[in-house]
């Protein structure tokens, strides 16, 4: 096993404005190997194939888990985990690029300040006692339970807006993870007194009515978030309050 | 205030688009397939439905009011539709990724097909003389050479096909984006509901092609010259 290599194709990047390129390296691959551990033997040699010395290649990880979402790359034009990407199970030379929907910071690290921002826009948390107590929170029943606790697993990684055709970086579509926040809060008795402010911010450019249903959100997310019950459900909300407003506006 | 305007104004051009994609361009579909179809059931009842259809009053408002315009209406904000997003079937080969390209080339597909068919039917039709001008066998003349020839079969095959399944696939689209189908069983029991629904379409069409392409007819006018 010890004496395997593989190859690793990165396209870099050296800073937020300047063209990419490709860089190949050779490391060695060992038994259940993942690709952080090729990024990081890279880092401790950084020679390319053809025995050029480089500055190490740059990328984020964290929790080595897949739970933190943040060492998502595309890893042979999919888009994925890095550290659940076993180096064995993947097609070779092994190709490494950057998030193609999200501006690039260096290399394989990106910006994902889109996902934060779009958040914000749609209230996705949940208001207690400012000035005065809103009292205690209601029970919750288990099923609701149920369905909060697999729409609160969501990460943040981006996996279902990079492979979404109706997010780009020249748009302003909220995508699929927003959306399915959305059903997360409203879910919540106490987060529901914000709930049509929520909606509100997905009626607009960009929000629930610009998802064209091709549902690919929901084969790359890697944590099996059910993303296209979630915008079916915001879907009838926002059709119904649509509806509502009309008559009642 | 000037933003909530523009949301809003996006709000209602996306649910009009999709209401009208529904009522009254869907509908139109399925009422013309069927109303062509008589053409299989026999000479008379075919030429029923055309005298009828022509001699509604304010026929050509009713048309422009309720298919000219809608349709435009929905086949441009189609086209600026698919260009907000950026096809990926290439990398991402799913289903329902395929379906969504799908719903994106078939609209072009009608788009092209209908320029043809109205430059053929509906123009000719209303450049004809007015003077005694009988509906059916000018229009069943002009069918009969549309699909005189194997091309023109083709065409219209074609446009049947890009039309039935943009169609029978934006009723699903249509379920999805107002709610209706939320459960993710909900939505593929549907989608194999919606692809029979299509394929029921198809035959309907096709039939007529079939019956036109080995059988054409001629029919006098309902009225004597003399009346
Ligand atoms: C003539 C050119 C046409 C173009 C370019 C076009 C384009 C489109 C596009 C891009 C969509 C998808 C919208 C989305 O999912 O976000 C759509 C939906 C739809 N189209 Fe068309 N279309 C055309 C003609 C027609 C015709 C003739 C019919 C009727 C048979 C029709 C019926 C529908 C329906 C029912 C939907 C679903 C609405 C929804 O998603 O809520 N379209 N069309
Ligand atoms: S919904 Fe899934 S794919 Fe999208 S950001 Fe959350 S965890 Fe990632
Ligand atoms: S269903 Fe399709 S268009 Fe909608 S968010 Fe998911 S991937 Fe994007």
């Amino acid at each position: 096993m010890e004496d395997k290599t593989v190859i690793i194709k990165i396209r870099q990047q050296d800073d937020p404005d300047s063209a990419s390129y490709w860089q190949s390296f050779q490391v060695p691959c060992r038994h259940h190997e993942n690709v952080i551990s090729c990024l990081q033997e890279i880092q401790r040699n950084p020679v390319t194939l053809d025995g050029q010395a480089v500055i190490p290649v740059t990328w984020d990880c964290n929790c080595l888990e897949e739970v933190c979402g943040s060492c998502t790359m595309l890893i042979n034009g999919r888009v994925r985990q890095a550290c659940t990407a076993l180096v064995e199970h993947l097609e070779h030379p092994v190709v490494l690029e950057p998030m193609s929907k999200f501006p690039v910071i260096r290399d394989l690290q990106v910006d994902r300040t889109r996902m934060f921002e779009n958040l914000k826009k749609v209230h996705a948390w949940i208001d207690i006692d400012g000035t005065h107590d809103i009292g205690e929170g209601p029970v919750m029943s288990d099923s609701i339970r149920a369905q909060r606790y697999a729409l609160s697993e969501c990460m943040s990684c981006g996996c279902c807006l990079e492979a979404c055709p109706q997010f780009t970086r020249d748009n302003t579509f909220l995508g699929a993870a927003t959306f399915s926040q959305v059903r997360l809060f409203n879910l919540h008795p106490t987060g529901a007194l914000a709930k049509e402010e929520r909606l509100e911010a997905v009626m607009g450019e960009g929000g629930i009515t610009d998802c064209g249903n091709a549902q690919v959100c929901v084969e790359v997310c890697p944590k099996n978030i059910p993303l296209t019950e979630s915008i079916a459900e915001i879907g009838r909300q926002t059709s119904l309050k649509m509806i509502r407003d009309l008559f009642q506006k | 205030m000037g933003r909530l305007r523009k949301d809003q104004f996006h709000l209602l051009l996306i649910k009009t688009h999709s209401l009208t994609g529904l009522i009254p361009v869907g509908a139109f579909l399925v009422f013309h397939l069927a109303a062509n179809s008589l053409r299989t059931v026999g000479v008379w009842q075919y030429k029923l439905s055309i005298d009828l259809i022509n001699n509604l009053p304010f026929l050509i408002w009713i048309e422009i009011i309720f298919i000219y315009i809608p349709i435009l209406f929905h086949s441009l904000v189609g086209v600026y539709l698919s260009f907000q997003g950026k096809l990926n079937v290439h990398r991402y080969n799913y289903g329902r990724n395929w379906m969504y390209t799908l719903q994106r080339l078939s609209g072009g597909v009608i788009f092209a097909f209908l320029v043809y068919h109205m430059g053929t039917t509906v123009v000719p039709k209303l450049l004809a003389g007015k003077e005694q001008f009988e509906a059916a066998p000018f229009l069943i003349s002009v069918m009969n050479q549309e699909f005189q020839t194997l091309g023109g079969r083709v065409i219209y095959m074609v446009g049947i096909m890009a039309a039935t399944f943009h169609f029978a696939n934006g009723l699903w689209g249509f379920c999805m984006s107002w709610g209706i189908l939320v459960g993710a069983a909900a939505q593929r029991n549907a989608s194999l509901i919606f692809i029979l629904f299509g394929l029921v379409l198809t035959v309907i069409g096709f039939a007529t092609v079939v019956e036109f392409s080995m059988n054409p007819i001629e029919v006098q006018a309902t009225v004597p010259e003399s009346f």
